[in-house]
């Protein structure tokens, strides 16, 4: 499944995902954005990983907040990825 | 936005390479190859002003492959496809058609600053080329370089071992059909601000300065050296060696190019 939010202002989140048995699976991000450093990618896509599928969009946000603590996000938040997360788990970009 | 003063510039003796036409991949390696190079202190700040061998997609480092090219239409057009170290959005850059350059230098030109900050920063002094040109350009955040009649490029950086990598594609001229048949550019990018960032109304330099390509790249290294000084170099034979090094373990391998398929 596939999910697409773009930051006002700022940058493009892609989220690719499959739902397995209630749980987000294979969970891939990308988009037009900076991050730095480069490893923060999977950082935030481990963070969503194996979540169940009705988890609040406002959990995804403070897991992938927690999981770029350490990260430098430039043209995307927290936010922006779990929003795309829930367009993903919805069936996609309208 | 407070940017300091193009002072931090003048701690250093900018060195300039130009050199023959390098293939895209090569092109890649490059900017990695230098960036370690400044990073481990064997060589000084350096511009970089490249020169194109073939047409190219160049997708940003966090960029999904197949989101945003159509594979046929490039493989048709003989348009490779390579995968930079930086983020940001793709670029679809055929030789005549393109002015890029790159800035490596240790993270002191840009300490203090915002990544964002930073970007304007590393480009004043290509603004005033452009201004001396009668361009009157400015950077729209986080890194677009624009103007009245449209955008002109875009910038990307990545930062590591101390030093950044700051590089700019400018569009020389521009042949929007191609490019749209080659670059993927979705509706939801387009969502904010009616446009995509590849297919942005892009007013490239030719129309506005009707001078050649080649003499605004020379307005650009006058204005850079008149600036902050400017002292010729070249590509040596072992960051060359290093940079095929990494065109085999890295940026010519398909798990470079599909890290995020």
């Amino acid at each position: 499944m596939h999910g697409e939010y773009k930051i006002p202002g700022g940058k493009l989140i892609v989220v690719d995902l499959n739902i397995i048995d209630g749980t987000l699976r294979n969970v891939v991000l990308s988009g037009d954005f900076f991050l730095e450093p480069a490893e923060a990618l999977e950082w935030m896509a481990a963070a969503i990983e194996g979540l169940p599928v009705n988890t609040p969009v406002d959990t995804i946000a403070t897991r992938v907040r927690t999981a770029a603590a350490h990260a430098e996000l430039i043209g995307i938040t927290p936010e922006g990825v779990a929003e795309a997360v829930r367009r993903a788990i919805q069936g996609g970009t309208p | 936005m407070s940017i300091p003063s193009s002072s931090p510039w003048r701690a250093y003796d900018w060195q300039l390479i130009r050199s023959e036409p390098i293939h895209p991949v090569m092109h890649m390696a490059l900017d990695e190859a230098l960036l370690e190079e400044v990073a481990a202190g064997r060589r000084k700040p350096t511009l970089r002003i490249w020169e194109w061998a073939a047409s190219a997609v160049v997708i940003g480092r966090f960029q999904s492959l197949r989101n945003e090219v159509d594979l046929e239409s490039a493989q048709r057009y003989q348009v490779q496809v390579v995968r930079r170290i930086t983020g940001g959005g793709a670029m679809f850059i055929e030789p005549g058609n393109t002015i890029t350059y790159s800035i490596y230098a240790p993270v002191e030109l840009v300490a203090g600053m915002s990544m964002v900050d930073s970007y304007a920063f590393c480009d004043r002094w290509v603004l005033d080329a452009l201004a001396s040109l009668g361009v009157e350009a400015w950077y729209q955040p986080i890194n677009d370089i624009t103007s009245a009649a449209g955008k002109i490029g875009g910038a990307a950086q990545t930062r590591r071992n101390g030093a950044v990598l700051h590089h700019v594609t400018m569009a020389y001229d521009i042949d929007n059909a191609r490019m749209l048949e080659i670059l993927r550019i979705g509706r939801e990018k387009l969502s904010d601000k009616g446009i995509a960032s590849a297919a942005k109304r892009v007013d490239p330099l030719r129309r506005q300065t009707g001078l050649p390509r080649e003499a605004i790249i020379e307005r650009m290294i006058e204005t850079f050296r008149a600036q902050y000084g400017l002292t010729e170099s070249a590509i040596t034979p072992e960051e060359w060696k290093a940079a095929e090094r990494l065109v085999e373990t890295k940026f010519g391998t398909e798990a470079w190019l599909r890290a995020i398929p």
